[in-house]
């Protein structure tokens, strides 16, 4: 039993260390998501939301813990 | 399959089943080295096992998914899992959390099964080869995912496979050569360098799965990966910086 819960938090762990992080992520794809299904806008358009959305957090999450980390 | 796709997969999968193989190989060495290679090589066999077993339950289950649903959710749970390495690398870059020891993390694992010896030596061979099948599976269970995430969205398995087990059987040939922890590999710029690939691999399959026609299709993968690279040094500068303030 130990072993299966060790296996579900390291699957959980993988994918959602961050929580914030997480769902920031997932945030940005439901967006750019709706702005690819529901508007006339250029798919294209919903890719570089996601690219530059996930760079933007990825700079942010990096600069949050570090004040989290080093206070 | 083109290379300028394939290349990356393959090399994705190898680097960051390095770094896993060498963290997996740090434990079953300490169990090896305290209770014998018997416990250990079960131990590591059972987990493979069971990894086997996960791979051939999911591998028929990925072909019925609808390709572009496969590559939306694939991309999504890699730029979840890239970034987090990206993250994680960053901020041990930048000093800000330990950088990984697998001197320490052997002598940890030797000092937990140190703990067990007054039991019988079945029960002690018992809990050796129970920590070797849960190193094994742990850290093999990223190893599946990663080499099922590059490789799954355009046909690139089998590469993807190939550059996994090679990656295996380096870190046992070096493993077999040195006989104790491989500690000087340069596992955080490994981590950064998986970390940049898997984001660019996860945006470009979110993407196709959103369907987004890349510009200049499989080349954008390299734009991606120069973008996460450069914002996974801006935010390591950047941490840096903060910490000195911080501290001043």
């Amino acid at each position: 039993m130990t072993v299966l819960n060790e296996v579900v938090a390291e699957l959980i762990g993988m994918f959602a260390a961050e929580k914030r992080l997480t769902i920031a992520v997932l945030t940005v794809v439901i967006m750019a998501g709706c702005l690819v299904d529901f508007t006339d806008l250029d798919p294209l358009v919903g890719g570089t939301v996601v690219l530059f959305g996930c760079l933007i957090l990825l700079v942010e999450s990096v600069c949050r813990s570090a004040r989290a980390g080093a206070s | 399959m083109t290379w300028s796709i394939a290349a990356p997969a393959v090399t994705a999968a190898f680097l960051a089943s390095l770094v896993e193989v060498v963290e997996a190989f740090t434990i079953v060495l300490a169990v090896a080295t305290l209770r014998g290679w018997r416990p250990a090589a079960l131990g590591t066999a059972g987990g493979l096992a069971v990894l086997a077993g996960i791979v051939l339950l999911l591998g028929p289950l990925l072909n019925r998914i609808p390709l572009h649903s496969l590559q939306l959710a694939i991309g999504i749970l890699l730029l979840l899992f890239g970034m987090g390495w990206l993250r994680k690398a960053s901020l041990r870059a930048a000093g800000i959390i330990p950088l990984h020891d697998e001197d320490a993390i052997f002598a940890a694992e030797a000092a937990q099964l140190g703990q067990h010896r007054g039991r019988q030596q079945s029960n002690l061979d018992w809990v050796a080869g129970i920590t070797a099948l849960k190193a094994v599976l742990l850290e093999g269970l990223e190893v599946v995912f990663i080499v099922i995430a590059v490789g799954a969205g355009r046909g690139l398995l089998m590469p993807a496979s190939l550059g996994a087990l090679a990656a295996c059987a380096l870190v046992l040939a070096a493993g077999a050569i040195i006989h104790r922890p491989l500690s000087r590999v340069p596992e955080n710029t490994l981590k950064f360098g998986v970390g940049v690939m898997l984001s660019a691999f996860g945006v470009f399959w979110t993407g196709e799965g959103l369907g987004v026609a890349w510009p200049g299709q499989d080349l954008a993968l390299l734009l991606f990966a120069a973008l996460f690279l450069a914002a996974g040094l801006v935010g390591s500068t950047l941490a840096r910086r903060i910490s000195v303030e911080i501290a001043q």
